[in-house]
């Protein structure tokens, strides 16, 4: 099996934070391994903009602003020690984004959960690493929990959950 | 030069009567100022406002001001034209809020998406001159499933033996709609009592109001599921009951029942889920999945394939 190959899925919140600095301080820098950021995208819901100009304008700050994230995160695990061509980032765009430039895969937006999954398996990474928002029973039912979905139907790897 | 409302009422409404001869507006961007005895014009037709639309809750009416209940003049039946107003509001759901949004292009699409389809209230966008993306909307002539089912004078064992098949029958309708909504990607937004209706003629069930949306990134239909396992509770026990209601309708003779806090609903807590424990002769098929919606549960439907294939067993079984 190969462990040493890490996903870590990365969506630009405090969560996802508390994911990377987890494995950067279990790994402290060791050797061998190869880490993957990975984050999918989410559009902001082009319903909530009155016209296509502004929604636009919100999914490329989004995208910005989540590139962003993946470049911080790369820095930070490379400052541990772990040599920065083991460390790549990944963005897997929407489907329905206004900026798509078609790539091989695209997120339809229905579920991040299997989007991660997705990637790992494809990309043979037998460890996903994702940070617990730490939602309610009421509110898991209502809005869903990726972390859980991973852990559900994530049955061909290891899953951390990072509180 | 624009006719005046006079002139507009003499040539396409000469026996109307109308206290009031308002304004002509082709913007309808502030829709504070518009009110009864104006007329809107919209893609060359004539809308005479009677009067906004009232929210009726607890007793108390709130104007609607960017919905206007209309008489188209053309045609002289009436219409509900609602007006654009971006809202963005915290919807309560027992003790969580969830961000909603009114959005007036979604309910554009979906008008288009649903159009010729009665399960669905009928109706078409179009833009004034500034652009706003009025909804023009049939009414539909019917009454609130709820309150229609409240006005059946049966007790509860009569109408779950006369009445719960065929309203079933028609419910699975209902919910086949917001699959077919969902398939296409769609949502339905704000599915509560209110917004089911039985159409006088037909007696079939309408969906009304689409325009709530909300973004919920892994679980998208989760909130239009909840609300049809409110709905059903409601028509299952033809009504809701608290602690204090199943009180009541338990008669001296019988034992109140024991009821645990994971017998009420996971979101609403003072709804009793497990109805089964005050009308024993619910089958238990139909009490688990009022029960997928209850606090105990630990299993919740995650799309309407799931919810539609178990109601569709339960009708077989009550029928």
């Amino acid at each position: 099996m190969d462990t040493n190959k890490i996903l870590i899925a990365a969506d630009g919140s405090e969560n996802a934070d508390r994911a990377i600095d987890y494995v950067t301080d279990i790994l402290q820098g060791a050797a061998g391994f190869h880490i993957k950021l990975l984050s999918i995208e989410h559009l902001p819901d082009r319903d909530f903009f009155a016209d296509d100009t502004a929604w636009k304008e919100a999914c490329v700050k989004n995208r910005e602003e989540l590139i962003a994230f993946l470049a911080h995160g790369k820095e930070r695990l490379t400052k541990s020690g772990i040599p920065e061509k083991q460390v790549q980032t990944d963005y897997v765009e929407s489907c329905h984004s206004p900026l798509a430039e078609k790539p091989d895969y695209c997120s339809r937006g229905t579920s991040i959960a299997l989007d991660i999954l997705h990637v790992a398996k494809t990309q043979g990474f037998k460890t996903v690493v994702i940070g617990r928002r730490g939602v309610s029973k009421a509110e898991e039912f209502m809005f869903g929990s990726v972390s859980n979905r991973i852990i559900h139907a994530g049955s061909e790897c290891t899953i951390w959950v990072v509180q | 030069m624009t006719d005046t409302v006079k002139q507009i009422l003499d040539r396409l409404y000469p026996d109307g009567y109308m206290g009031r001869f308002g304004k002509v507006y082709t913007d309808t961007s502030d829709f504070m100022r518009i009110t009864g005895g104006d007329v809107i014009i919209l893609a060359g037709e004539h809308y005479l406002v009677l009067r906004d639309e009232m929210e009726r809750s607890f007793g108390v009416e709130d104007p609607k001001y960017w919905v206007k209940r209309c008489r188209h003049l053309e045609s002289g039946e009436r219409r509900i034209l609602k007006l654009v107003f971006y809202e963005t509001f915290s919807l309560s759901m027992g003790e969580m809020k969830i961000p909603c949004y009114r959005s007036p292009r979604k309910e554009a699409r979906i008008l288009d998406l649903v159009r010729n389809d009665p399960r669905f209230m009928q109706g078409f966008p179009a833009a004034d001159e500034a652009g706003n993306n009025v909804r023009v909307l049939y009414v539909v002539q019917g009454k609130r499933l709820d309150n229609w089912i409240d006005d059946l004078d049966v007790d509860h064992p009569t109408y779950f033996q006369t009445h719960l098949p065929g309203i079933l029958e028609k419910f699975i309708v209902s919910c086949q709609a917001i699959n077919d909504l969902h398939k296409m990607g769609e949502k339905h937004g704000d599915i509560r009592r209110d917004h089911l209706w039985v159409a006088y003629e037909s007696g079939n069930y309408v969906w009304i109001d689409f325009d709530y949306t909300f973004s919920f990134h892994e679980n998208p239909f989760g909130l239009d599921i909840f609300g049809l396992g409110g709905l059903l509770l409601y028509i299952v026990g033809k009504g809701f009951y608290s602690h204090e209601e199943v009180r009541q309708l338990i008669d001296r003779n019988r034992k109140i029942p024991a009821l645990e806090p994971e017998d009420f609903l996971l979101v609403f807590k003072n709804r009793l889920a497990n109805l089964q424990k005050i009308f024993p002769y619910i089958p238990d098929a139909l009490n688990q999945m009022l029960l997928h919606f209850s606090s105990g549960s630990r299993v919740y439907y995650e799309t309407m394939d799931e919810f539609l294939q178990d109601l569709t067993t339960c009708l077989k079984q009550v029928k």
